[in-house]
């Protein structure tokens, strides 16, 4: 990272900070090297969920979910629909709190900080974790506003800092040399590919930590599917990233490490290269081969 | 076979559309088109000499050499018709004759005194001064045509009397001359008619013409012109040439109207040939001339609507629309925003928008009286204020007359922006208010404006709110927000209702009513332009 990034980011905290003591953040901490694949890293895992459960009203949505998800790699998950693949996913940034009547068991930690405490903020925290959508969904506005977006919401109104942290997301995500002629068009007017890379570029300029997924190239073409691969590829060096895909051959092709849900629960989770060349688990075997069901 | 009869259908399909449309368009050309036309003749026009007078007087426009100079010329043509009425009159209107001999009497007297005569002549020249008026006096009393010859004859026998040369009693012998003139010609029985119909015709001549020229000017400025307009000059002619009568034509038949020409009633006269000299000069009595009276829109009304434009029925309309949707539009999107955003389906919430459909089917009077006793009697005198109806009362109640078709246009909108616009922010670390403000309420713009649209035409065309919160049918330019005002849907209800200047000039009212249509389609076609402007730019397209 840059270092007048950091300074940016810093003072963005600041300002943040002293406007609200009380509540608890997630402090951003120095982007560890990236390490081996090997287990011995676990200290130093970003999210870690211990035995968490969600429930949607008395319905469950994910049961005793106890993994933890490791700096600067890509993590899929998979599994069959209505799994709770998505639910585990959002509930990493809490955006499940838009839906009335949730309840957590558990423990779901960002950092070491459980972020279904009371106390927690929850704009630092979604600052911290940025989401890309199944569907592309940029704002109805200029390409430039959408990725100046989330950081005007940290403060930053100096239009010069502005060109340059926009500038370097949507180089980031791949997409500058497409747009940088008319970054003033709307961002509805981009094809499908654009859009989606336009709303990682938007996520990207909020500086997260870790950006989650949601079956991101659902919408797309295999060409935009590839373009977004790459782009994970680039990403992971600085970026934790969890996707949740539908696609195996994917999950197999851009991630380090795959979980594996099926009806709510964590069936199997390992390196990549293990869940796909030697499952532990039947179930896994079975869903992976396609005998599933 | 099958394929054949889906193709029939499908294309009667669209062949019924287009026909539905190309009706509603007919409906509007119709319903809309002669209300147009006639509200158009506010503004073109045929005027006349008065026209031309009257913009002089009130409202300083014109050149005054010209001005002066066709009244010249008009006025020589009028001279006719003043001097013919006049002369019929000295044989008709006995009680002014009186008036004028005894007055003439009495002139006499006080020249007598000045003369310094000796008492027996005195006395003599006055007996004989009230001999004669009293002569004239049974001679203008009379209905027999002898006795007043006898009369006037002895009255004439004084004329050379070397004692009244050069006194006021000259008027007495050119009384008796004048009226020995026009008794021989006028047919004595019908006398009594004659006055009654000459009265009708002075006073038609006088709303053709206005005010004679050397009798003073009436207070009124209604009263001080003629016919302003060639159209309604036209409709006065034909008034004065012919008379209106209604008549059963058959028993429990509706009744009929037949017209006879007025000159009938003054057949044999010297009056008769006047109503030939009106119907031939006409145009140069009053000199029409095509007029594009463009200043109607911003004219004051001078009195009561008879002269002048809506200027400030313009204004008033405007003000009210402008401060009410100042009121009802935050005031409807923070509740649309509550109702959508801030709040779960609840008891609350379904009581609340019920009492909001509710609200917008409630009658537009009941908001005037709640205007009224809330607005008027209540929040002003507690502000302070006086608690008299004012444009600032007014508005308040029309946007609470508009706020539940703003609160549902509005929640319509927000609802049909899509969730994941909202989640999108939400993940980028916007709060609830900021997504709100940056992203759902931009998105939502479009159709909140549809809202505006509905609730500016409402607001705009509303007559009962304002009936008695703020709304005069005469009154200044309104010049702060704490006076009453005029507005056109007001204008042109109190001009229906009011009293009889509606009939007087049609014109003006549906002149007021399609300046109001254009008004609202006006800010109509703005508000869509915007829309549409808003639409490509959130578009991109």
């Amino acid at each position: 990272m840059k270092e007048e990034d950091k300074n940016m980011q810093q003072s963005a905290l600041n300002t943040e900070k002293s406007r609200n003591m009380k509540i608890i953040r997630i402090e951003r901490k120095q982007t560890p090297t990236p390490k081996s694949l090997d287990s011995d890293c676990s200290n130093c895992a970003v999210i870690s969920s211990d035995d968490f459960s969600f429930y949607y009203g008395s319905r469950m949505g994910v049961k005793n979910i106890t993994m933890d998800i490791y700096p600067c790699s890509v993590t899929a998950i998979i599994g069959p629909s209505g799994c709770g693949k998505s639910t585990f996913l959002r509930s990493i940034n809490r955006m499940n709190d838009l839906i009335p009547h949730i309840r957590t068991e558990g423990t779901l930690k960002v950092d070491g900080q459980d972020i279904y405490d009371n106390r927690i903020n929850l704009i630092s925290l979604r600052q911290q974790i940025g989401m890309v959508f199944q569907k592309p969904n940029p704002f109805p506005k200029s390409i430039f506003d959408n990725v100046a977006y989330g950081p005007r919401l940290q403060g930053i109104r100096n239009s010069e800092d502005l060109q340059d942290v926009v500038e370097q997301c949507l180089r980031s995500a791949a997409i500058w040399d497409e747009v940088k002629d008319d970054l003033k068009k709307s961002a509805l007017a981009l094809s499908g590919g654009q859009q989606q890379r336009l709303c990682i570029a938007r996520a990207l300029a909020t500086k997260p930590r870790v950006i989650l997924m949601d079956e991101p190239c659902s919408a797309l073409d295999p060409l935009a599917t590839g373009k977004i691969e790459d782009l994970m590829e680039q990403l992971k060096t600085s970026y934790t990233i969890i996707i949740v895909t539908h696609n195996m051959q994917q999950a197999a092709r851009v991630s380090e490490r795959t979980a594996f849900f099926c009806l709510g629960e964590l069936i199997e989770y390992d390196l990549t290269s293990k869940i796909f060349g030697n499952p532990a688990n039947k179930q896994t075997e079975d869903y992976i081969t396609g005998r599933f069901g | 076979m099958r394929i054949f009869v889906r193709t029939i259908f499908d294309k009667t399909f669209t062949v019924t559309t287009y026909l539905v449309v190309l009706m509603i368009i007919a409906l509007l050309v119709i319903i809309l088109g002669p209300m147009l036309s006639r509200g158009l003749s506010a503004v073109i026009f045929k005027d006349t000499i008065e026209f031309r007078k009257m913009q002089f007087a009130l409202f300083n426009r014109g050149v005054e050499s010209r001005i002066l100079q066709e009244t010249k010329e008009t006025n020589a043509f009028r001279q006719k018709i003043y001097q013919t009425i006049d002369k019929f009159k000295q044989g008709i209107d006995t009680e002014a004759l009186t008036e004028k001999a005894r007055k003439i009497y009495r002139e006499f007297g006080q020249q007598l005194r000045y003369k310094e005569l000796p008492p027996e002549q005195f006395t003599i020249l006055r007996t004989q001064a009230k001999e004669i008026r009293d002569k004239l006096e049974t001679a203008f009393a009379s209905q027999d045509k002898s006795e007043i010859a006898s009369c006037i004859n002895n009255v004439l026998q004084y004329r050379d009397d070397q004692e009244f040369k050069d006194t006021a009693t000259e008027g007495f012998f050119k009384l008796a001359l004048e009226f020995k003139n026009s008794v021989e010609k006028t047919d004595l029985s019908k006398h009594y008619l004659y006055v009654k119909s000459l009265q009708e015709l002075e006073s038609l001549i006088i709303e053709l013409l206005g005010p004679r020229p050397d009798e003073p000017l009436p207070s009124t400025a209604m009263n001080q012109f003629g016919s302003t307009r060639w159209d309604i000059a036209q409709r006065i002619r034909d008034k004065i040439l012919w008379t209106e009568q209604w008549v059963e034509h058959k028993p429990n038949e509706s009744l009929i109207k037949i017209k006879t020409l007025r000159a009938e009633q003054f057949a044999g006269t010297d009056i008769e040939p006047l109503f030939g000299y009106i119907k031939d000069n006409i145009e140069q009595i009053l000199k029409p001339r095509a007029k594009f009276y463009w200043q109607y829109f911003i004219d004051d009304s001078t009195p009561g609507h008879y002269f002048g434009g809506v200027g400030p029925e313009i204004l008033g309309t405007l003000l009210l629309t402008v401060i009410s949707m100042l009121f009802a539009v935050p005031i409807g999107i923070i509740a649309a925003a509550y109702l959508t955003e801030c709040s779960s389906e609840n008891l609350i919430i379904k009581i609340i928008r019920m009492c909001i459909n509710t609200l917008a089917g409630v009658p537009s009077i009941v908001f005037g009286l709640f205007g009224l006793s809330f607005f008027v009697l209540f929040f002003l005198p507690l502000l302070g204020f006086p608690s008299k109806p004012c444009i600032l009362a007014a508005s308040l109640t029309l946007a609470i007359l508009t706020l539940p078709v703003m609160i549902r246009a509005s929640e319509e909108a927000i609802r049909s922006v899509p969730e994941t616009y909202k989640e999108a922010s939400l993940a980028l670390g916007a709060g609830k208010f900021k997504t709100f403000m940056k992203v759902t309420m931009p998105a939502a713009l479009p159709g909140i404006l549809t809202g505006i649209i509905l609730s500016l035409s409402r607001v705009a065309g509303e007559t009962a709110p304002v009936l008695f919160t703020g709304a005069v049918a005469l009154g200044p330019m309104p010049s702060s927000i704490f006076h009453s005002t005029r507005t056109l849907s007001y204008g042109s209800y109190d001009m229906a209702v009011g009293d009889r200047i509606a009939m007087m000039v049609p014109h003006n009212q549906y002149g007021m009513v399609a300046v109001l249509v254009m008004l609202i389609l006006c800010l109509n076609i703005m508000a869509i332009v915007v829309r549409s402007r808003m639409f490509r730019k959130l578009h991109g397209h």
